[in-house]
């Protein structure tokens, strides 16, 4: 057995680890590009809310959920995902503008996802979920609940209709339905 | 050191002649399949991925 | 040559039978989610099915079938019994009471909880019971494997722990801080509130701890293929393994980088912030390391036995392996499915990317053509391959063996490519039934049919996998029984460092990297108020 043949095998390993360290680097750095310059992070801000009196908390209320314009031009929807439906079932958001969407639940864990879209985010007991993104396409968008929640969970989804921008009138009251429309 | 049940009949020059043109092929198999993995995934990353738009 | 010939058996005859009606179960669930009517299309039922098909495949099929290849391979590769038979004995009828428990409950219709139990649902108290058993029951294999290669060690100091019984034990190393996550889940959080004791949880710690154990566990599962690759494929082909160290290495490095990297489960969750989630997927792109590694050596060391065999040039060697040998077929096989599902992989890994797939059919594409493909096709190429040397005869004919393994590729393939381009779609998980009404949804029913028409080739592989195994009086007595042999390396090693031939180190950088990829994560679970969510059990139980 020579040490020669040894060290062959060891320097053609070490040859090959270089390459896959490139490889798993250039992945690194299109992944971090895309999360500084294009915006593109998990949905992560911890933001605690108690899911015993989400329905008593000022943001998530019935009377305030779906779309609302905020004073500062801000567009936001609220939803609350509970067992086994969206509330609302249906809202209305503009294309090619910020939008922000909130979540939260009183029950147990559910999950989103816009079709066509990288919205998704998991929906939490205990805290609110929140997406910034801006839509591209018009259209109604299907947001079915991604996470299994219960023996109804199959049928819990709503629709997201994107409509143009100029269609996007709120009310004087800065809301906006999908019953506007 | 092996014992006489785990021989498996090769001889030490054998193993050396073919060592002599290992890993030649193997380099290039490994290469072109990671390779080809790494197209594809730039393929989603760049015509599925970033056109998805902005979230956070 | 196993002394506990019967304890082996025993251990991969549950895995396997379970394994093969879990396969049933997979069936039903696809043709129930098609536009094809189907009998029992109740959602109750789908989740059912679905939880028991999870909990055979995930817990029952790999905890015993690691548990009896981990005693074959002690008392093979080391030749010496198991250091306490009866022990082993015991820890396995632990662990077949804790399947007839978990079962039992799934059965009666008081766990529809699914594999993963997420609380606030909660099942009944006998479904966690049976789970805790199982896990109880593993750690005893893992104290048997520790003790194996210690005595090993005492016996012959300076001597290379062969390379087969190394990588079982970083395996049982790497599981006892596996198991360490749920087992904290299950003990502290859900049975105080399944047993009534307190009425409210803190999911996001649940979800934390729980993902503690979520990665590591697929690399528990996964070892058994690796050491395959390593120590018993290069000598099916008549060749030698490239190189013992990088074997060695690579085991290490699983043990090391498959713990800290849990959170990657998370990327969408609420309750962590983007600094852990970045730590833990720069962390994960580490693990793909001894993958890629892992890759190139059994590369090279098909190239020897291709080249020792006459093949020659840049690919002349490929052509040249005996194909017809179950293990190097499989092999071959498991790799191709790596392409994709390991690509796959890397998309989910990819931080931001992993909006584009979470909780879509595309996850579950992923798990299983790594897991269903890559994995259980070597688990069927071991027990093709040490069959003879446990019970004196082969397991059914070469081409009934060669034929189960492409069908179940081929299934594999046909079954997971539309799941990924559906969760593409948006398709989304876990779901009993679609409303194929919905125009947005019309689409994806044809796709749903191809990947059914995957599952029932994959459910006839099974089947043909159970009829070779099969105990038959018709075929040959080996004799005399064959002895197997692992794989000998290019250059047997007479000495490896200390690191390679040991845990310690890695145990010491395990606790590091987890404490700073779990330490806060975890902690600000116990810093102000933590909210808590009401349990919601699912049934009467």
């Amino acid at each position: 057995m020579s040490p020669s043949a040894e060290h062959a095998i060891v320097r053609s390993e070490l040859r090959w680890t270089v390459v896959v360290i490139a490889a798993v680097s250039l992945i690194m750095l299109a992944v971090i590009f895309a999360a500084v310059a294009m915006h593109i992070n998990p949905p992560s801000n911890v933001e605690r809310i108690d899911p015993q009196t989400l329905h008593l908390s000022a943001e998530f209320t019935e009377s305030d959920l779906g779309t609302r314009v905020e004073a500062n031009g801000q567009v936001t929807a609220r939803i609350v995902a509970t067992q086994f439906a969206f509330v609302p079932r249906c809202i209305v958001l503009p294309a090619n503008r910020p939008v922000t969407l909130r979540f939260a639940t009183p029950d147990v864990i559910h999950g989103i996802l816009v079709t066509g879209t990288n919205v998704n985010t998991m929906v939490v007991p205990g805290y609110v979920s929140q997406v910034h993104t801006v839509f591209r396409t018009t259209g109604d968008l299907l947001m079915p609940c991604h996470e299994y929640c219960g023996l109804g969970h199959s049928e819990m989804m709503a629709t997201v209709r994107v409509v143009p921008r100029e269609a996007f009138r709120p009310g004087p009251d800065g809301r906006v339905s999908c019953a506007d429309k | 050191m092996a014992d006489r049940e785990d021989d498996d009949g090769l001889t030490d020059e054998r193993i050396e002649a073919a060592l002599r043109q290992t890993p030649k092929g193997a380099f290039a198999l490994a290469g072109l399949t990671v390779g080809l993995l790494m197209l594809a995934w730039a393929a989603m990353y760049v015509l599925v991925f970033l056109p998805r738009g902005s979230v956070g | 040559m196993p002394t506990n010939k019967r304890l082996i058996l025993a251990h991969l005859w549950v895995a396997f039978l379970v394994f093969a009606a879990a396969c049933g179960l997979g069936v039903w669930q696809m043709w129930v989610r098609s536009p094809l009517s189907a009998p029992q299309d109740a959602p109750a039922r789908y989740y059912q099915s679905v939880t028991g098909h999870g909990v055979a495949m995930a817990y029952v099929l790999t905890t015993f079938f690691i548990m009896g290849f981990g005693y074959f391979t002690a008392e093979t590769s080391l030749k010496a019994e198991i250091p306490a038979p009866r022990l082993a004995w015991g820890s396995f009828w632990t662990a077949l009471a804790g399947v007839a428990l978990t079962v039992g409950s799934i059965a009666s219709g008081r766990a529809d909880v699914l594999y993963t139990f997420y609380p606030p649902i909660t099942a009944t108290v006998w479904f966690y019971v049976g789970l805790v058993l199982v896990v109880v029951a593993s750690w005893v294999w893992c104290g048997q494997m520790i003790a194996a290669m210690a005595r090993f060690k005492r016996a012959r100091p300076g001597e290379p722990v062969p390379l087969a019984m190394y990588a079982t034990v970083a395996n049982a190393v790497m599981w006892l801080w596996t198991t360490a996550g749920v087992t904290v889940e299950i003990l502290f959080q859900i049975l105080p509130a399944v047993l009534g004791w307190t009425h409210t949880i803190d999911v996001g710690l649940s979800r934390t701890l729980f993902s503690w154990t979520l990665h590591a566990i697929v690399y528990f599962w996964l070892f058994p293929a690796y050491i395959a690759f390593y120590t018993m494929a290069p000598r099916a082909a008549g060749g030698r393994l490239y190189s013992d160290t990088m074997g060695r290495l690579s085991f290490a490095l699983f043990l090391l980088y498959s713990l800290p990297v849990g959170m990657h489960h998370l990327f969408m969750d609420p309750e962590h912030s983007t600094g852990f989630k970045f730590i833990q997927m720069s962390l994960t792109a580490l693990v793909s390391i001894p993958t890629l590694l892992t890759v190139f050596t059994i590369s090279a060391s098909m190239e020897l036995a291709g080249r020792l065999r006459g093949g020659q040039g840049l690919f002349g060697w490929i052509r040249a392996l005996p194909w017809d040998q179950s293990m190097v077929l499989a092999t071959g096989l498991a790799f191709f499915m790596l392409w994709f599902g390991g690509g796959g992989g890397l998309i989910n890994m990819s931080y931001g990317m992993n909006a584009m797939v979470h909780n879509t059919a595309w996850v579950t594409a992923h798990f299983h053509l790594i897991f269903g493909g890559t994995v259980v096709i070597m688990y069927f190429a071991i027990a093709y391959e040490i069959w003879p040397s446990l019970t004196g005869r082969a397991a059914g004919s070469p081409g009934a063996r060669r034929l189960q393994l492409w069908l179940w590729a081929v299934g594999m393939m046909v079954m997971t490519l539309p799941w990924h381009y559906l969760g593409l779609q948006g398709q989304w998980r876990r779901v009993a039934s679609f409303d194929y009404s919905d125009p947005r949804i019309a689409a994806w029913g044809p796709w749903v049919v191809v990947s059914l028409g995957g599952g029932v080739v994959l459910l006839a592989s099974a089947l043909l996998f159970i009829a070779n195994l099969a105990p038959r009086s018709s075929a040959p007595r080996l004799t005399p029984a064959p002895t197997y042999a692992f794989a000998l390396a290019a250059h047997p090693p007479r000495s490896v460092p200390r690191a390679l031939n040991g845990f310690a180190l890695w145990n010491v950088l395990v606790a590091i990297l987890m404490a700073v990829a779990y330490g806060f994560p975890l902690l600000q679970f116990f810093t102000g108020d933590a909210p808590r969510a009401l349990i919601h059990p699912l049934s009467g139980g």
